[in-house]
C-alpha cells in the first residue's frame, strides 16, 4: 500500500501547537492570507492565543476532526494547514478547508497537491462518502484547485460576504465518493 | 414515515438514570439475568452508584459512536429492558448489547421486538453496514430470538468462558444491510 500522507510536493503532518501558532501568527500578518480563509472580520491573535485555539481544536469532542500540517516535501518546511471535520457520520459528509500562509507557496500546485492527498484519506482511510466545502468568489485560484482535485460545483449563497465596498458570493462545491473513486482508484490501487 | 421508537410489545424511551438505577438494583439481584447478559463476574452495586454510572453515560449520549435506549412494554409502560449500539464510525458497523431484566417478559417475544426496533433504528437511522453481537452458548433462548431477528452465526471461540465449574462457548452473530433489506421486503425464508 501507498503511503496516503505523502503527495508529489507536500506532505501531511502532525499539528504541534508550538509550531503551528508561531508559523499562524505570522501567515495572519498578511491580511488577504486572512481574507482568503476566512468569512468573519479579521483579527490579529497572539501567538499564546492561537496556541490556546489550536489546543482547544485537537482535543475534540469527538473522532471526526481531523487536523493536519501541510510541510514542503522538498525542504519539509511548514507550509500551511488543512482540516477535514465529519459533519455527519450516519450520512458520511465531511468538510474540508485548507490554506496555505506564505505567498510565495500560492499558485505553485501545493494545494491541489495536498487536496488530492486529503480526498484520499477521506474516501479510503475515513471511508466517507462526500466531501464538501466553501469557497468565496474573490479567491478565483482556490476555485481552479478544487476543480482540478475534482469538485464540482453544487450551489452558491449570492451576496454572502460584504468586503471592500461590495457583495460577493460564497460558492459550495462537493465531491462524491463514486466521482472520486472513477477518476483515482485505477492509479491507487 | 414510521415511529422508530415503537414496536408491537414495546416503546423505546431516553435512558434515565435514575429510573433506570432503580430497576438495575433489582435486576442484579437475579444471577442468571446477569451471567446470560455478561461474562464479569456477578457484583453487586448501590442505587447511588449505579446512577452516577448511568448519569456518567449519559453525558455520552451526545457522541455519534454511542447510542443507549430503555425500553418500556406498550400496555403498562413498564421498564423492563434496555439496548446500546457502538459503532465504529471509520468502517460504519455496530455491536450492540441488549437484555431484560424482568424475568416474566422472558421468552414471550420482547426480546425479538427489541431487535427488530434496535435493527431498524442501526439500518435506517445510523445507516450502518453490518451489525455484530456475541452471546453466551448456553443462552439458546437469545440465539433463537436474534436469529428471528436477522442475525446468522458467523463464529465460536470455544471454552473462552467458565463458568459453575466448567467451560463455555461463546458465539458470534452479524447482519449484512442487504440482508435485512432482503427481510423488510419479505424475501427471506
Amino acid at each position: 500500500m501507498n503511503d496516503i500522507f505523502s503527495g508529489k510536493s507536500v506532505r501531511l503532518s502532525a499539528v504541534d501547537p508550538d509550531d503551528f501558532s508561531r508559523m499562524f501568527t505570522r501567515w495572519s500578518q498578511d491580511s488577504e492570507y486572512m481574507r482568503l480563509l476566512n468569512g468573519n472580520a479579521i483579527r490579529l491573535n497572539s501567538i499564546a492565543a492561537n496556541k490556546k485555539w489550536m489546543e482547544k481544536e485537537l482535543e475534540g469532542p469527538s473522532s471526526g476532526l481531523y487536523f493536519f500540517s501541510i510541510r514542503s516535501l522538498a525542504d519539509d518546511q511548514l507550509i500551511g494547514e488543512i482540516v477535514l471535520d465529519v459533519s455527519n457520520w450516519t450520512s458520511r459528509d465531511a468538510f474540508v478547508g485548507l490554506s496555505l500562509g506564505e505567498r510565495e507557496n500560492w499558485g505553485r500546485g501545493y494545494g491541489t497537491d495536498v487536496m488530492n492527498v486529503l480526498l484520499r484519506f477521506a474516501f479510503t482511510e475515513v471511508n466517507l462518502r462526500r466531501v464538501t466545502l466553501v469557497v468565496f468568489e474573490y479567491n478565483p485560484r482556490a476555485i481552479r484547485s478544487y476543480e482540478k482535485a475534482g469538485f464540482r460545483h453544487e450551489g452558491r449563497y449570492r451576496k454572502f460576504l460584504n468586503r471592500e465596498g461590495r457583495r460577493w458570493d460564497m460558492l459550495l462545491m462537493g465531491i462524491q465518493r463514486e466521482e472520486w473513486m472513477e477518476q483515482n482508484m485505477e492509479s491507487h490501487q | 414515515m414510521r415511529n422508530l421508537f415503537r414496536g408491537e410489545l414495546v416503546r423505546l424511551t431516553a435512558e434515565e438514570p435514575g429510573s433506570r438505577a432503580k430497576v438495575e438494583v433489582h435486576w442484579q439481584r437475579d444471577t442468571e439475568f446477569h451471567r446470560l447478559a455478561d461474562s464479569d463476574p456477578a457484583g453487586m452495586e448501590s442505587e447511588k452508584k449505579l446512577k452516577e454510572w448511568f448519569e456518567k453515560r449519559n453525558e455520552e449520549g451526545f457522541k455519534p459512536e454511542r447510542y443507549s435506549f430503555s425500553v418500556r412494554t406498550l400496555d403498562e409502560d413498564k421498564l423492563i429492558g434496555f439496548f446500546g449500539l457502538w459503532l465504529d464510525l471509520i468502517h460504519n458497523e455496530a455491536w450492540v448489547g441488549i437484555g431484560i431484566g424482568e424475568r416474566e417478559f422472558w421468552g414471550k417475544g420482547y426480546g425479538t421486538d427489541m431487535m427488530k426496533l434496535c435493527l431498524q433504528y442501526a439500518f435506517t437511522e445510523l445507516n450502518v453496514y453490518r451489525v455484530s453481537l456475541g452471546l453466551h452458548a448456553y443462552n439458546p433462548r437469545a440465539l433463537r430470538s436474534y436469529e428471528k431477528a436477522g442475525f446468522r452465526l458467523e463464529g465460536c471461540t470455544r471454552g473462552d468462558v467458565a463458568r459453575e465449574g466448567r467451560r463455555h462457548d461463546s458465539l458470534w452473530m452479524g447482519i449484512l444491510r442487504e440482508e435485512w433489506i432482503q427481510m423488510q421486503n419479505g424475501d427471506s425464508k
